[in-house]
C-alpha cells in the first residue's frame, strides 16, 4: 500500500519550541509558588487552606503537562474520556472510603 | 440471498491450513501471537487450575460429611478452603471466560484478524503462568490459611503461612488480567470490520467491553493492596497494623474496592455468553438489545459503588453502610433487566434444546437464585444474622458456579465446534448439563438452609443436628463433580473421534459462523463486510427457518 | 486475493503490524492502549493516595510533624529536575516529528541525565533518613551505640522542643525507628483543633503519649517510602525505556512518518512526572506553615 499523502499525524505542528518553553515556565513558576506558599500559614482563611492551595497548583501543573506535553488537547474524545474516567474512578474510591471515615463514631471510647 | 454462500453449509471440508495446523512445533505455540492459540493455551491452563480447585472443594465437602473435624485438622481445613478460594477465583473464574472464550472469539466476532496488541496478549498469558507458578510454589511450600480475602492483621502479622508467595502470585496475575482487558477495549474500538457498528456487536462483545473496564479500573487497586500486605509482612510494620495506629478496615476498603467488582468480572462474561445462547437457540432476535448492552456497562459502573456491603459488621460506619446497602439494591436493577429481556426473548421463540442452551437456561435459573439471595445479604439488618454463615457461601456459589461456571461450560460447548472443528456427543452433552444443574442445586440449596439456621462458614466442625443437610450437600457435590468431569472426557474424545462440525453447525448469523471451523490464522479469507444487524434470522440472511426444519427431519450424513 | 498465505510478500509500510490495515489504525490502537495503561497506573497509585488521604485526614498533626522532617529543598529541586526532564522528553517527540535524528538523540540523553539526577537526589534523601532513624522498618536504620559518658538529660515532656538546639544524637543500638517530638500535637491541643481520631490516637490517660504519636509518624514514613519507592521504580523502568529509545533513535528509526514508540515512551515519562507533581506537596510541604 502506498503512503497516503492525506495522512496527517494528529500532533503535528500544534506545538512549537516557544510554546513548549512557555509551558515549562508555567511549571517552574508553579513549583516555586507552591514551595513559597507552603511556608505561609493560611489557616486564618479556613483550616486546611494550605492543602487546598497546594492541590490547586498541583492540578494546574498536571493539566499543563497533560494538555500540552502529552498532547491531550489535540487528542480524540476517547483519550479525554480515558483520562476523565480514571480520575473519576479514583474520586469514587476516595469519596466512598472517606464516607466511612468521616461518619465513624471515632472518639466514642475515649475518656 | 447474496450472503447465503458466505454462511457455511455444514458440509464443507476442513480447510487445509487452519490456526491449529499452521505450525505444529512447541515453539510455534509458545511464541505465537495468534489470539486463538493463546486462547487454547489459556483453556488448558485454567482447566488445570479448575481441577486443582475442584479437588480442594471435594476435600471440603468430604470433611463436612460428618459433624466432627475428623478428616482434616482445623488448621489444615483453613488452608484447604483458602486454597480452594484462591485457585478458583484468581486463577480460574477471573481469566476463564475473558481469556479463553473472549480471546478466541472477540476478534472473530468483530471481523478482525487478531487482537489489536497480540504481543501484549502473549505477555498477559506469560504473566498468568508466572503468577500461577509463584502461587503454586506458595501452596507447595505449605499453603495459606488466611481465607482468600487476606484480611489484616491476621495476614500481615499473625498468619504463619506462605502469604508472601501467594500474594506475589496474585499481584503478577493481576497484571495479566489488566493487560487482557486493555487489549479488548483497544480491539473493540479500533478493529471492527467495515459495517460492524457498535449496535451490531454481539452482546458477548459488549459484555467483554464492560468486564474490561472493571479489569482496568479495579485490578490495579487490589494489586497495590496485596503489595502493601506483602511489604507489611516483610517489614513487620505497615499501615494496616493497629499496633502503630493503622486501620485494618482500610485494607478491607481497598480489597473490596476491587473484589466486589471482581464478582462482575466473573459474572458479566457469563451474562454475555448467555445472551448469545438465549437469542441464538431461540432462533429469535434478542429482545431489548440496547438494554442488555447498556445494562452491562451499568453493572460495570455501579458495581464500583457497593463494595461496603462486605463490611457491614466489620466496624464500618453505619451511615456508610446505609449508602452501600441502598446502592447494592440499585445494582440489582441492570441484572434484572437482563433476566427480563432473556425471558422475553424465549417467549414465542423456536427453542432448540441443545447442550449449550441447556446450560444457558440453567444459568438463568441459578443466577436468579444467586441474585435474589444477594438482595437479602445486601439488606443491612438481615445481614447481621446471615454474615459469615453458609448462606453467604451458598449465595456466591450460586452466582459464581451457577452463574459463571455454567455459562462458561455453555459457551465452551457452543463454540467447541468452531474452536476445534469437531462435534461432541450431544447425548453426553445434555446428560452432563442436566447433572450439573441437578447436582449444583442439591449441593448448594441445603447450604442456604444451613446458613439460615446459623451454620458458620470456615469451620471444620458443626453441630450434629445439621448433618442431614450436609450429607445432601456432599451428595450433590459428587453429582456436580461427575457432571463437570464428563465434559473433559467427551470433549477430548470428540477431538479424535468427533464428527466434523462444519463451519456453521448451529446455523446462526454471527460473524464467527461465517468462517471455517477451525478458523484460519487470520480468521477470514477476506475482510468481512457486515450488512446485517445482530441476531438477524431470516431468509435475507441466508438463514431460513423452514429450511432448518426440513434439514432437522432429514437424516444427517 | 487471498491475503493470508502470501502475507509475507505483500508490501507493508515499515513498522506496520500484520493485524492492522493501515498506519492510522495502528497508531490509534497503540495510543488508546497506552492511555488505558496510564488509567491503570492512576488507579494503582490511587490506592496509595487513598491510604494517604485516610491517615492524613485522621491524624493531620502527626503527618505535619513527620513531613517537616523531610527536606523540602531536595524535594523541590527534584520537582524542578523532573519538569526539565519532561520538557526534554516533549522536545524528543517534537524532534522526532521533525525527523531530526541528532536532536532526538541529544534530548533523550538529556532526559536520561535528569532522570538519573532525580534518582541520585532520592538516594541522598533516603540515606539521610537512614541516619536519622526515620526508616519505618525496624533494624534498617543506622545503629548508634549508647554513649555511657553522656550526661543524662533531664526528662522533658515530648512537646518541649528547642528548635535552635543542635540535633541530638540518640542512641539507637538496634536501628529502631526514632521519634521524640510531639510539639505539634500539643499545639493542636492548645488551639483546640484536634480531630476526634487524634484525641483517641495520640493520648493515653489524658496525656500525650509519644509512643502513640510515633506510631502515626511511622505510618507517614511508611507511606513516604512506599510511594516514593514505587515512583522511583517507575523512574528506573522509564530509564530502561529511554535506553532502548536512545538505541533505536540512534539507528534513525524515527521520523515524521513513524514516531509512535517515542511518543508512547513520552506519555509514560510525563505520567511519572505527574505522580511526582502530587507527591511533592503532599509529602514535603504539608506542615511547613507550622514552622513560622
Ligand atoms: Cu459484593
Amino acid at each position: 500500500m502506498a503512503k497516503d499523502p492525506e495522512h496527517v499525524h494528529m500532533e503535528h505542528d500544534h506545538m512549537t519550541i516557544p510554546k513548549y518553553l512557555g509551558v515549562f515556565a508555567v511549571l517552574v513558576v508553579g513549583t516555586i509558588l507552591t514551595y513559597w506558599v507552603a511556608t505561609i500559614d493560611l489557616d486564618f482563611i479556613f483550616p486546611g487552606a494550605n492543602t487546598l492551595v497546594a492541590l490547586l497548583i498541583a492540578f494546574t501543573k498536571m493539566a499543563c503537562v497533560m494538555l500540552f506535553f502529552m498532547h491531550v488537547y489535540w487528542s480524540p474524545k476517547l483519550i479525554w474520556l480515558a483520562v476523565v474516567a480514571s480520575f473519576f474512578w479514583m474520586a469514587i474510591m476516595f469519596a466512598f472510603t472517606m464516607a466511612d471515615y468521616f461518619t465513624r463514631a471515632t472518639g466514642v471510647f475515649t475518656t | 440471498m447474496q450472503s447465503a454462500d458466505v454462511i457455511g453449509s455444514g458440509f464443507s471440508e476442513t480447510p487445509k491450513l487452519n490456526y491449529l495446523t499452521n505450525g505444529t512445533t512447541l515453539k510455534s505455540w509458545l511464541l505465537t501471537k495468534d489470539h486463538k492459540r493463546i486462547a487454547i493455551m489459556y483453556l488448558i491452563s485454567v482447566s488445570v487450575f479448575f481441577l486443582m480447585g475442584g479437588i480442594y472443594a471435594a476435600t471440603i465437602r468430604l470433611e463436612l460429611l460428618t459433624p466432627a473435624s475428623d478428616l482434616l485438622e482445623t488448621g489444615t481445613y483453613n488452608k484447604v478452603f483458602t486454597q480452594h478460594g484462591i485457585l478458583m477465583i484468581f486463577f480460574f473464574l477471573i481469566p476463564s471466560i475473558p481469556a479463553v472464550l473472549g480471546n478466541f472469539l472477540l476478534p472473530i466476532m468483530i471481523g478482525a484478524k487478531d487482537l489489536a496488541l497480540p504481543r501484549i496478549n502473549l505477555l498477559s498469558l506469560y504473566l498468568y503462568w508466572l503468577g500461577g507458578a509463584i502461587a503454586l510454589y506458595g501452596l507447595m511450600q505449605g499453603g495459606v490459611d488466611t481465607g482468600w480475602t487476606f484480611y489484616t492483621p491476621y495476614s500481615t502479622t499473625f498468619s504463619n503461612s506462605y502469604v508472601l508467595a501467594v500474594g506475589v502470585g496474585i499481584f503478577i496475575n493481576g497484571f495479566s488480567s489488566i493487560l487482557t482487558g486493555l487489549n479488548f477495549i483497544v480491539t473493540i474500538h479500533t478493529m471492527r470490520a467495515p459495517g460492524m457498528t457498535w449496535f451490531r456487536l454481539p452482546l458477548f462483545v459488549w459484555a467483554m467491553y464492560a468486564v474490561s473496564l472493571v479489569m482496568i479500573l479495579g485490578t490495579p487497586v487490589v494489586a497495590i493492596t496485596v503489595l502493601l500486605v506483602a511489604i507489611e509482612r516483610v517489614a513487620r510494620v505497615g499501615i494496616f497494623d493497629p499496633a502503630i495506629g493503622g486501620d485494618p478496615i482500610l485494607f478491607q476498603h481497598m480489597f473490596w474496592f476491587y473484589s466486589h467488582p471482581a464478582v462482575y468480572i466473573m459474572v458479566l462474561p457469563g451474562m454475555g455468553v448467555v445472551s448469545e445462547l438465549i437469542s441464538n437457540f431461540s432462533r429469535k432476535k434478542i429482545f431489548g438489545y440496547e438494554f442488555i448492552a447498556f445494562s452491562s456497562i451499568a453493572i460495570a459502573v455501579f458495581g464500583f459503588l457497593v463494595w461496603g456491603h462486605h463490611m457491614f459488621v466489620s466496624g464500618q460506619s453505619i451511615y456508610a453502610s446505609m449508602v452501600f446497602s441502598f446502592l447494592t439494591m440499585v445494582v440489582a436493577i441492570p441484572s434484572a433487566i437482563k433476566m427480563f429481556n432473556w425471558t422475553a426473548t424465549l417467549y414465542k421463540g423456536s427453542i432448540d434444546f441443545s447442550t449449550p442452551m441447556l446450560y444457558g437456561l440453567g444459568f438463568m435459573g441459578l443466577f436468579l437464585i444467586g441474585g435474589l439471595t444477594g438482595l437479602y445479604l445486601g439488606a443491612i439488618g438481615l445481614t447481621v444474622h446471615l454474615t459469615d454463615t453458609y448462606y453467604v457461601v451458598s449465595h456466591f456459589h450460586y452466582v459464581m458456579v451457577g452463574g459463571q461456571v455454567v455459562a462458561y461450560l455453555g459457551g465452551l460447548h457452543y463454540w467447541w465446534p468452531k474452536m476445534t472443528g469437531k462435534m461432541y456427543s450431544e447425548f453426553w452433552g445434555k446428560t452432563s448439563a442436566m447433572l450439573v444443574f441437578v447436582g449444583f442445586n442439591l449441593t448448594f440449596f441445603p447450604q442456604l438452609i444451613l446458613g439460615y439456621m446459623g451454620m458458620p462458614r470456615r469451620y471444620a466442625a458443626y453441630p450434629p443436628e445439621m448433618q442431614v443437610l450436609n450429607i445432601f450437600s456432599t451428595a450433590g457435590a459428587s453429582v456436580l463433580g461427575i457432571g463437570m468431569l464428563m465434559p473433559v472426557v467427551y470433549l477430548l474424545h470428540s477431538l479424535v473421534y468427533g464428527k466434523p462440525a462444519g463451519d456453521n453447525p448451529w446455523r446462526l448469523p454471527g460473524l464467527e459462523w461465517r468462517t471455517s471451523s477451525p478458523p484460519p490464522t487470520e480468521n477470514f479469507e477476506k475482510m468481512p463486510v457486515v450488512t446485517w444487524e445482530a441476531y438477524e434470522f431470516g431468509e435475507d440472511n441466508g438463514l431460513d427457518l423452514e429450511e432448518d426444519r426440513r434439514r432437522d427431519l432429514a437424516p444427517v450424513g | 486475493m487471498s491475503a493470508h498465505a502470501s502475507d509475507k510478500f505483500v508490501y507493508h509500510e515499515p513498522g506496520l503490524q500484520h493485524q492492522f490495515e493501515d498506519m492510522k489504525q495502528q497508531e490509534e490502537s497503540v495510543s488508546i492502549g497506552m492511555w488505558l495503561f496510564l488509567a491503570q497506573e492512576i488507579m494503582f497509585f490511587g490506592g496509595l493516595f487513598t491510604a494517604y488521604l485516610v491517615y492524613r485526614s485522621r491524624y493531620p498533626m502527626a503527618f505535619a510533624a513527620a513531613s517537616n522532617h523531610l527536606d523540602a529543598f531536595w524535594g523541590g529541586l527534584n520537582t524542578l529536575v523532573l519538569i526539565v526532564s519532561s520538557l526534554t522528553m516533549a522536545l524528543t517527540v517534537y524532534y522526532a516529528q521533525k525527523s531530526n535524528r541528532n536532536m532526538q538523540v541529544i534530548m533523550i540523553i538529556l532526559t536520561m541525565i535528569f532522570g538519573a539526577v532525580f534518582l541520585g537526589v532520592k538516594g541522598i534523601e533516603y540515606t539521610d533518613k537512614y541516619h536519622h532513624g526515620l526508616v519505618p522498618m525496624a533494624g534498617l536504620n543506622q545503629r548508634v551505640k549508647a554513649d555511657k559518658n553522656a550526661h543524662h538529660e533531664t526528662e522533658k515532656p515530648c512537646w518541649e522542643v528547642d528548635r535552635n538546639a543542635p540535633p541530638a544524637v540518640h542512641p539507637n543500638p538496634r536501628g529502631e525507628f526514632l521519634w521524640t517530638d510531639c510539639s505539634l500535637a500539643k499545639l493542636a491541643q492548645d488551639e483546640n483543633i484536634l480531630t476526634p481520631s487524634e484525641r483517641f490516637g495520640y493520648y493515653s490517660g489524658g496525656q500525650i503519649d509519644i509512643e502513640k504519636f510515633k506510631g502515626i509518624v511511622r505510618i507517614f514514613y511508611y507511606l513516604y517510602f512506599v510511594m516514593t519507592g514505587l515512583h522511583a521504580l517507575h523512574m528506573i523502568i522509564g530509564l530502561g525505556l529511554m535506553t532502548w529509545l536512545l538505541w533505536t533513535a540512534w539507528k534513525g528509526n524515527y521520523n515524521s512518518e513513524y514516531y509512535m514508540p517515542v511518543e508512547m515512551s513520552g506519555l509514560y515519562w510525563h505520567f511519572v512526572d505527574i505522580v511526582w507533581i502530587f507527591l511533592f506537596p503532599l509529602l514535603y510541604l504539608l506542615g511547613r506553615h507550622f514552622n513560622h
